[in-house]
């Protein structure tokens, strides 16, 4: 592999896992309309972001390696790490869940005694009553978190809104 | 409310985007992506699935507490908490913007509906109709339904409009205690849909889904509604 073709490589990395971080982002965003196929594209990528940018992180490596060896120029060997690492931080950034880390999820569950618990009386609840067991989920709490994976009556179901 | 069990697995959810103003879910063990609204799978392997949903209401605290003081209540997340939304948040999203909308039978995009399917139709209520009606009886497709508001003046149920066991129109009226009676058996009906006194004690009428949801939202996700009491 000559000079060139290493930096095409970096570059080429580069794109393909900044694409596979942005794109997803850009499409589904909270107040913008998603149309069918622009949102299957963008749930194919974010299906394989992890091992495509993971890939791309070991193609990026490989190519900064043979860049190093063809290479003597200092500032351009930094350059090439930079970007290497760049790509590198893009596989990193790639299992975040950006969503939650908007509404951070509830992941252990809490429950208390209907007695023990001070809400309003108007406050809204989803109520849910499988065999003798009931419970309330307090719209403010779901809606924020907007999952609650539970067990109840040993059914287990998953609270949304 | 959705069951988290489908083809032999038990799945766990997690907030995974948004399709127009509707989040999506995604389960760990497959890394399938479902509409919450529909419970479908719209991605991945188990993409065509359709999670089977769990009977819920939407209810007022008080009224909730009042029938199940045994029950438990999810509690919040200190560290999260204050970032719930506050006590006024329905009134709030009644301003939020919507991405789409659907003008039809001139509801505006966040009029709140309470949306039922059933028999292979869907039908829609505007929420304060049918809280200023106490008391609806009306079909969606060939299934005869009540919607039943509670004491609260808030809280709505539904069910079919038939008594188990008992054959013929039911006819109920509302009293102005909020009891329900029905004219073929005299029977008094509590909220719950359970009969508290005459011929049918002890009997309870079969609940209905119902989804309290914004117009456009209900609209996007059931093309061929129709509207009671508009054409």
């Amino acid at each position: 592999m000559n000079r060139r073709a290493a930096v095409l490589i970096l570059i080429a990395c580069l794109a393909f896992s900044l694409t596979c971080i942005i794109y997803p982002l850009y499409v589904i965003q909270p107040f913008r309309a998603q149309g069918a196929h622009e949102l299957a594209a963008a749930l194919l990528v974010l299906r394989y972001k992890l091992a495509a940018a993971t890939l791309s992180a070991f193609a990026a490596l490989a190519a900064l390696v043979f860049y190093w060896r063809a290479q003597n120029r200092w500032w351009r060997r930094a350059v090439a790490t930079a970007g290497a690492l760049l790509v590198c931080a893009l596989a990193a950034l790639s299992r975040v869940n950006v969503y939650e880390l908007m509404f951070h999820p509830d992941a252990h569950p809490v429950f208390r005694a209907a007695s023990q618990v001070k809400l309003d009386s108007d406050e809204k609840v989803i109520a849910v009553r499988l065999g003798e067991a009931a419970r309330a989920y307090p719209i403010r709490i779901v809606s924020y978190h907007h999952v609650i994976n539970d067990v109840l009556d040993k059914v287990a179901l998953v609270a949304t809104y | 409310m959705w069951s988290r069990e489908i083809a032999g697995l038990r799945l766990t959810f997690h907030l995974a985007g948004i399709n127009n103003q509707n989040f999506l879910m995604r389960d760990e063990e497959t890394g399938t992506y479902w509409q919450q609204i529909s419970g479908k799978a719209i991605a991945g392997p188990l993409q065509g699935s359709q999670l089977t949903l769990v009977h819920s209401d939407e209810l007022n605290f008080g009224t909730w507490k009042s029938e199940q003081p045994e029950g438990t209540v999810l509690a919040d997340v200190p560290r999260y908490a204050f970032e719930y939304a506050p006590k006024n948040w329905d009134v709030r999203m009644q301003r939020a913007p919507t991405v789409i909308d659907f003008h039809e039978h001139a509801l505006k995009a966040r009029d709140l509906m309470l949306g039922i399917r059933a028999s292979g139709a869907s039908r829609a209520y505007l929420y304060d109709q049918v809280v200023r009606e106490k008391l609806v009886k009306d079909r969606v497709g060939s299934e005869a339904v009540l919607l039943v508001v509670g004491p609260d003046g808030q809280s709505v149920r539904a069910f079919r409009d038939r008594i188990p066991g008992v054959p013929g129109v039911p006819d109920f009226y509302r009293r102005p205690d909020g009891l329900l009676i029905d004219a073929s058996t005299g029977s008094e009906w509590n909220f719950p849909g359970c009969a508290v006194s005459g011929k049918a004690k002890g009997t309870c009428l079969e609940p209905v889904e119902v989804l309290k949801d914004y117009w456009f939202d209900w609209r996007n996700y059931n093309p061929a509604t129709t509207i009671y009491g508009r054409k």
